[in-house]
């Protein structure tokens, strides 16, 4: 029977709730493997897993149980061992990188901003400040419309002033948060957002943060935020050398050769 | 507006689209450990690739502008103060509309989709089927 790992927390974290389901269909329960130290969040992992959406949502729930009773450094997932006893010698193995993480986590929280431009307020705000396209606009427009080259044309002009304000505002937005938060990581790209970023926020400070975004808002309102948080700290398990696509788990043996990180 | 603030259990499952991709493509990797596969997803972004950059996109940019043109004019930016007001009232979902919005729209409904296959049967996340 192989395990699911959820996450790593210290060995002296709050207990979990008695009723945690964890992921399956029906749901595994949810366990706690101890060494030292350090302890794991597990459940037996069911026969096939697959990302299906009721599987990340208990992955998710758990690991936010798990987070409000102490720190947690998540796993991606989907991580599975062939069984505890692997879960718990990994423990001992990687017990100075995953305590140092822990202490650098410790009272902190991930914030997720993902921002969009409002199409019609943001068309608005090109058709002002260019006057080429205002008047290839306008020549089309009295044209009826334009032929499907001059259409073509103003779309690909209109697409580029997008993708350059949709930069300029990403970098506004990074710029306006940055000085909140500890860290910043930009999440996966290609999402279908001009922005993903995710802020580590210590708790203390988590309502400045987020009265500042409420005035981003209000000073940009072109721009759409979706803000989620506070979360466990997700983009921010590595040590800034192991970031990066790919190569996680290579990078995570390189850091373990490093003493302090 | 999303302002999830989830804490400890019961935490409804609003803004979970928004973090989906963190909790597939973040989190710690551990080389001891085998990883799910994640096929399905690698799919999902390469057709939003494909939708941002198209002529289509051109076009619908072209006739939003237009119809823009139409009811403001270019000098007074004053659909805005109108549009802010709407902004404040968008709900969890978003708006979703227009050229901008169209690869949200389309990875959201396949989430959508995937949603209820998982409530229902279990069903693994597919699109355009």
């Amino acid at each position: 029977m192989s395990t699911y790992v959820y996450g790593i927390i210290r060995a002296a974290h709050s207990p979990l709730g008695q009723d945690t389901d964890g992921i399956g269909d029906p749901p595994r329960p949810v366990r706690v493997l101890t060494r030292g130290e350090l302890a794991a969040i597990v459940s037996d992992a069911p026969e096939e897993l697959r990302p299906k959406r009721r599987d990340l949502l208990a992955h998710q729930r758990v690991l936010d149980e798990a987070a409000a009773g102490g720190v947690v450094l998540p796993m991606r997932f989907g991580s599975t061992s062939p069984d505890d006893d692997t879960v718990i010698r990994v423990l001992a193995e990687r017990a100075e990188d995953f305590l140092e993480r822990l202490r650098a986590l410790d009272g902190k929280a991930e914030y997720n901003i993902k921002a969009n431009h409002d199409e019609e307020a943001v068309l608005g705000l090109i058709m002002a400040g260019h006057d080429e396209i205002r008047s290839m606009a306008k020549a089309n427009r009295e044209a009826g419309g334009g032929t499907q080259e001059q259409k073509i044309r103003l779309g690909e002009m209109i697409s580029a002033a997008v993708q350059a304000r949709e930069a300029t505002d990403a970098e506004l937005l990074r710029q306006a948060l940055e000085p909140m938060a500890e860290e910043v990581s930009a999440g996966p790209p290609s999402t279908g957002w001009l922005a993903n970023l995710s802020f580590l926020v210590d708790r203390s400070s988590a309502e400045l943060f987020l009265t500042r975004v409420r005035e981003f808002r209000q000073e940009h309102p072109h721009l759409e935020l979706r803000i989620n948080g506070p979360l466990p700290p997700y983009s921010f398990v590595d040590t800034p050398s192991q970031q990066g696509e790919g190569g996680t788990s290579e990078a995570f043996g390189a850091a373990a050769a490093q003493p302090n990180g | 507006m999303t302002m999830a603030t989830q804490q400890g259990g019961g935490g409804g499952s609003s803004g979970l689209y928004d973090v989906l991709e963190l909790v597939l493509d973040r989190g710690l990797v551990i080389d001891a450990f085998v990883r799910v596969s994640l096929v399905g997803i690698e799919i999902l972004k390469i057709d939003i690739r494909v939708v941002v950059a198209s002529v289509d996109t051109y076009l619908r940019f072209a006739e939003a502008c237009n119809r823009l043109d139409l009811e403001a004019g270019p000098r007074k930016p004053a659909g805005l103060t109108e549009l802010t007001g709407q902004l404040t009232e968008s709900g969890a979902r978003g708006k979703t509309k227009g050229a901008l919005s169209g690869a949200a729209e389309t990875i959201s409904s396949a989430f959508q989709q995937a949603r209820e296959e998982g409530r229902e049967h279990q069903g693994d996340r597919r699109r355009g089927e």
